[in-house]
């Protein structure tokens, strides 16, 4: 656990990089700091390490006072990594990795054998690990600056703008394997971004820096999105800020429609009659595996011959479909979105369909859960008191 | 050109460009052990550089033959009398380039470094000297050529070198041993600088292949300042 206490750094002339700090970083979470540049979030970083010491306050590793240990001693446990990725020209990528565990005295064989057990773990291939840096890709690279950080399995991770470097497409798959790993490892990792879905995605919690070094907001990325603190917050998060909410609410939650699904057999009549009663244009023609065929108008049903079956009807195609039991109700929403009756098709893990979704069916999901977490709402502390009672009598 | 005086004073022209290659190669080498300490100092305190440049632009300034001759009676007739001032001139090319050298270590390079625990002094031997050995070794390169077209006029005092042949073929009004001399010292800074420029590929076997390299600078340039710590510099 890492703590700062009343954290400041004043720089001569009297700039002020970070102001009064209190933050506290729970071991094996991941704390995000975002912000503009000059808000003292990278600072803030360096300080964990001392690679800048605070003219204030202090800062706390496991209830233990940073100030009192040697800073050389410190930074061996403790990984950093860092934006472009500072590995060493003049080592191959296996002694670049080895780094920590040669300076804390492990045998150059088992440093090395460590070296090859991290390629693997950030998956880099092997026949790389007697090339040097200028041989890889810039990802490469920076999975190398992450396999070096964790060398000497220190509890603690800094990372400072890791991926900003890299390419957008490299950038996400960096940050899909961090999380992996970070399920694994249980690392207590800070890590420094300007860039907030990034925070979003990564982080447990989110710190919000405001330009002189202040917390705007210090929450869980669900909770930002929800309820933003004031306009500074609202502002740095963006404009779509409802609709990335949506991201963390599962889709499972959907209460889907499967009564407008139709087998390809199915007589086209009944088809129709099963659109008309449910009061829908359109109804979903699946195979006899259950996998979706595409969308089947009413309308186009009707016109048919009678005798016709369902899968004679001209299809629409389905678009994508989200899964039930693993999307989220953004993917589910996007899905609604895409597809050109203006409904998604769920599935299961299989691939099988399960239900399907509308405009108005999302809505009710997405009401529904804020009314289960009022605040999620967004609305004032009042109003949200006074609503609670009243959802809970609803229901 | 009088082609069988050569293989006549075969063992004398041997003699000469040895001497030569001595006195051409120890001046660079004692020039970089001053040189080391010096230029990472500059690195490390910018004030001290402007000073350090300046006083070895001086010492490149003076004359070699007015050096020699203010050593002499300190040093007499000998190889240090000519190895002192070749010395002080190689200074003018090994300090500026051992500076750039250190600076040539990526800001990222050195605070990774430093967040790996790494202290100052197992920083600066582990880590910054390795990456500034091609840019010392440029400086070398022409430290060497240059001590070795110098030493020559070492013979004015006395002091024997391939310059030797060309007083001698003056004054015998003998111009093939002009030639040989001449030739002699282009071939001698030559393979020397060949063999430091392999010296360089043997200890930076992880230096990209030249074009790569400039491809990588140009594309570092491209970059905007902002995005490199330090880059504003």
């Amino acid at each position: 656990m890492i703590t700062f206490e009343g954290v400041t750094k004043r720089y001569p002339g009297g700039t002020v990089a970070v102001d009064n700090l209190d933050l506290e970083v729970p071991a094996g979470q991941t704390m995000v700091l975002v912000g503009p540049s000059g808000c003292g979030k990278t600072t803030s970083l360096r300080m964990i390490n001392r690679m800048i010491d605070p003219s204030g306050g202090k800062i706390l590793l496991d209830g233990k006072d940073i100030q009192e240990s040697n800073p050389s001693v410190l930074r061996r446990g403790i990984g950093y990594v860092i934006q472009q990725s500072g590995l060493f020209p003049n080592r191959t990528i296996q002694d670049n990795i080895a780094t920590v565990p040669l300076l804390i005295g492990w045998g150059r064989a088992r440093a090395r054998a460590r070296a090859r057990e991290l390629m693997t773990l950030v998956g880099l291939e092997e026949q790389l690990a007697r090339r040097y840096p200028y041989q890889l890709s810039g990802g490469q690279q920076q999975r190398v600056g992450v396999a070096r950080a964790l060398a000497a399995d220190p509890p603690v991770l800094l990372m400072d703008e890791p991926f900003s470097a890299v390419d957008p497409i490299v950038r996400a798959t960096l940050q899909d394997e961090l999380i992996k790993l970070q399920a694994d490892l249980h690392k207590t990792i800070v890590l420094v971004t300007h860039d907030v879905e990034e925070a979003i995605k990564v982080g447990d919690q989110v710190a919000i820096f405001r330009p002189g070094g202040h917390l705007a907001q210090l929450d869980t990325p669900e909770r930002l999105l929800a309820a933003p603190a004031d306009s500074y917050v609202e502002n740095f998060l963006g404009f779509d800020r409802g609709i990335r909410r949506l991201s963390f609410l599962a889709a499972s939650g959907l209460n889907l429609d499967d009564r407008t699904v139709v087998g390809e057999d199915t007589a086209a009549s009944m088809a129709a009659q099963v659109a008309r009663q449910a009061g829908e244009d359109w109804v979903l023609v699946m195979d006899s595996g259950r996998r979706p065929c595409g969308w089947a108008a009413a309308s186009d049903l009707e016109s048919l011959p009678s005798g016709s079956q369902a899968g004679q009807a001209r299809l629409e195609p389905y678009g994508h479909t989200f899964g039930v039991h693993t999307d989220s109700l953004r993917a589910a929403l996007d899905a609604t979105v895409l597809s050109p009756a203006g409904r998604a098709v769920g599935v299961d893990d299989d691939g099988r369909v399960i239900g399907v979704t509308s405009y108005e069916r999302l809505r009710v999901t997405i009401h529904a859960a804020d009314e289960d977490s009022p605040q999620a709402a967004g609305l004032a502390g009042a109003t949200r008191r006074d609503m609670a009672p009243e959802a809970a009598a609803e229901q | 050109m009088t082609w069988s005086w050569i293989p006549q004073n075969a063992a004398m022209i041997r003699q000469l460009t040895l001497e030569n290659a001595y006195l051409g190669i120890v001046p660079a080498l004692l020039g970089l052990v001053i040189s080391l300490p010096l230029g990472i100092a500059c690195a490390r305190w910018k004030w001290f550089y402007p000073p350090v440049l300046s006083a070895a632009s001086v010492l490149y300034a003076l004359p070699s033959l007015a050096l020699f001759i203010v050593l002499i009676p300190y040093t007499g007739l000998t190889d240090t009398t000519v190895i002192i001032p070749l010395t002080l001139f190689s200074l003018c090319v090994l300090v500026p380039n051992v500076v750039d050298g250190m600076r040539s270590v990526p800001e990222s390079v050195r605070q990774a470094a430093t967040a790996m625990g790494f202290g100052a002094l197992r920083r600066l031997v582990q880590v910054e000297l390795p990456i500034a050995i091609p840019v010392v070794i440029a400086g070398l390169r022409v430290a060497v050529v240059s001590s070795i077209s110098l030493a020559s006029v070492g013979q004015l005092i006395g002091v024997s070198s391939l310059g030797y042949l060309f007083i001698d073929g003056y004054q015998r009004d003998f111009p093939t041993e002009i030639i040989v001399g001449g030739a002699l010292i282009i071939a001698l800074a030559l393979v020397c600088d060949l063999v430091l420029v392999l010296a360089r590929r043997a200890l930076t076997p992880w230096q990209p292949p030249s074009r790569q390299r400039e491809a990588a600078e140009i594309a570092a340039r491209q970059q905007p300042a902002a995005a490199v710590p330090g880059g504003a510099r």
